[in-house]
């Protein structure tokens, strides 16, 4: 319990520090592609984890996002919606005799297909608001919605690669 | 009213979610309306010095053509030394010993930036300890850059041109007509300038420049060069492109200007608008 809590401090940490300094500084297909691979965090927290503490988590992740790009709310409203989006998916998507408490949801633990639509939904929710909420406006209503779906492939395809390249380490805690 | 408990406490997850939305709500449209002062921007001092020890270390991947342009610079400052004494003994310069320096200049590394957001900040590795303000223009080595917005001790926050947060004035420079800057192409080596005329006779290729009527940029600073003049149907307007001449990806210092002169003109503007 006590190592699980650590580990996902450490990946709060990890994940934000990645993002501020690396991934938001890539200029990938002249700013059309910004993949925002933070929200891996909220993503990857146990199934077991109570509804409270998955909303403020996911205020908490937006806020520190907000802290380095100077755009207080932007980020932290992008990630409310999601956590709360995350407590309905996991309702409508759970197995019937529940989720068992020793899985994770990562495409290990839960297969490929269950891994795309669970992450994949929230990610494009996430974008979509996050893309929005940046525009301010809904003219250019076309391209916005095209730079938040292509970002979301580029962050589902980054949390693909991350979990991959962390699964070994994982199994064996 | 042990049923609205009830009621409450069966809900709480969805109140806390709309709790914590409207903070969320609340702090976007405050920090979108008020410019000023807010504790969350990257000016505050732990990010700020996140972003500097990034910067020390991003920065030797630029060494080689930050090298290169500060010899360029250099070259050209040379340039022009070596030119005064030539114009020295025309008579068309007037030494004067009536004006004084109008603009001051501080020198500040860019210790963060970005050109592909909706809105871009640049974060400056110097703050009021070294004399910068906010609402002084930053310029680059070839132009325009931005104007301060928020500063901390060590750290100055700077809203880049490439974000519609202000629009400065500027001005044709073979004609002297004005026109504002706008940002609206939404690709990081371009802009637009609008409100000019259609009777204006602008071509590919003019030099674009600050106007200097602000306070916050001296007049004749590179903007950028005019790539393409449309006539809009229905539009009095030109809509002119232009390509900056800064190329903001890649500026690594910039030069902060203080306008010795601002507060003399302010308080003289302000008796006109007195009733």
């Amino acid at each position: 319990m006590t190592s699980t809590i650590r580990h996902h401090i450490l990946s709060f940490i990890v994940l934000v520090l990645l993002q501020a300094l690396v991934l938001d500084h890539l200029d990938l297909a002249n700013g059309w592609v910004v993949p925002y691979l933070y929200v891996l965090f909220l993503i990857a927290l146990p199934f077991d984890t109570p509804p409270w503490a998955t909303l403020l988590l996911g205020f908490a992740l937006g806020m520190a996002m907000d802290f380095f790009s100077s755009t207080p709310g932007m980020h932290a409203s992008a990630c409310t919606v999601m956590a709360y989006a995350r407590l309905l998916l996991l309702r409508i998507l759970s197995p019937r005799e529940g989720y068992d408490a020793v899985k994770r949801p990562t495409v290990a633990h839960m297969g490929l297909n269950w891994y795309l639509t669970f992450a994949g939904t929230l990610v494009v929710l996430h974008h979509l608001w996050l893309f929005f909420v940046e525009v301010y406006r809904f003219d250019h209503f076309f391209s916005t919605f095209i730079r938040a779906v292509m970002s979301a492939a580029a962050t589902l395809l980054l949390c693909l690669l991350t979990q991959a390249l962390t699964a070994r380490e994982a199994s064996s805690r | 009213m042990r049923d609205l408990f009830r009621f409450l406490f069966r809900h709480r997850n969805n109140m806390l979610f709309l709790a914590l939305l409207a903070l969320s709500m609340s702090l976007l449209i405050n920090g979108n309306m008020h410019q000023r002062a807010q504790a969350i921007s990257s000016s505050n001092a732990m990010v700020g010095q996140l972003y500097a020890w990034r910067s020390e270390v991003a920065g030797y991947a630029d060494l080689r053509e930050v090298n290169r342009r500060m010899a360029a610079a250099l070259a050209d400052a040379r340039n022009q030394q070596y030119a005064t004494p030539l114009r020295q003994d025309t008579v068309h310069v007037v030494r004067d010993t009536v004006r004084m320096q109008t603009y001051a200049f501080i020198t500040a590394q860019v210790i963060n930036s970005t050109v592909h957001k909706e809105r871009n900040y640049i974060t400056l590795g110097s703050g009021s300890l070294a004399g910068i303000a906010p609402d002084m223009g930053v310029i680059g080595m070839n132009g325009l850059v931005g104007i301060v917005r928020d500063v901390s001790p060590h750290f100055a926050l700077v809203t880049s041109v490439l974000g519609n947060e202000y629009r400065t004035s500027v001005q044709l420079k073979r004609t002297g007509h004005y026109g504002l800057l706008s940002w609206d192409t939404g690709d990081p080596a371009t802009a637009s300038m609008t409100d000019v005329a259609n009777h204006v006779p602008v071509h590919a290729g003019d030099t674009v420049v600050t106007r200097g009527n602000d306070n916050i940029f001296p007049p004749g600073i590179p903007v950028g060069t005019v790539t393409e003049v449309r006539e809009a149907p229905g539009s009095n307007f030109h809509d002119i492109k232009l390509h900056l001449s800064e190329d903001l990806g890649r500026t690594a210092y910039v030069h902060v200007v203080i306008d010795l002169l601002k507060a003399e003109r302010d308080t003289l503007e302000a008796k006109a608008v007195r009733p």
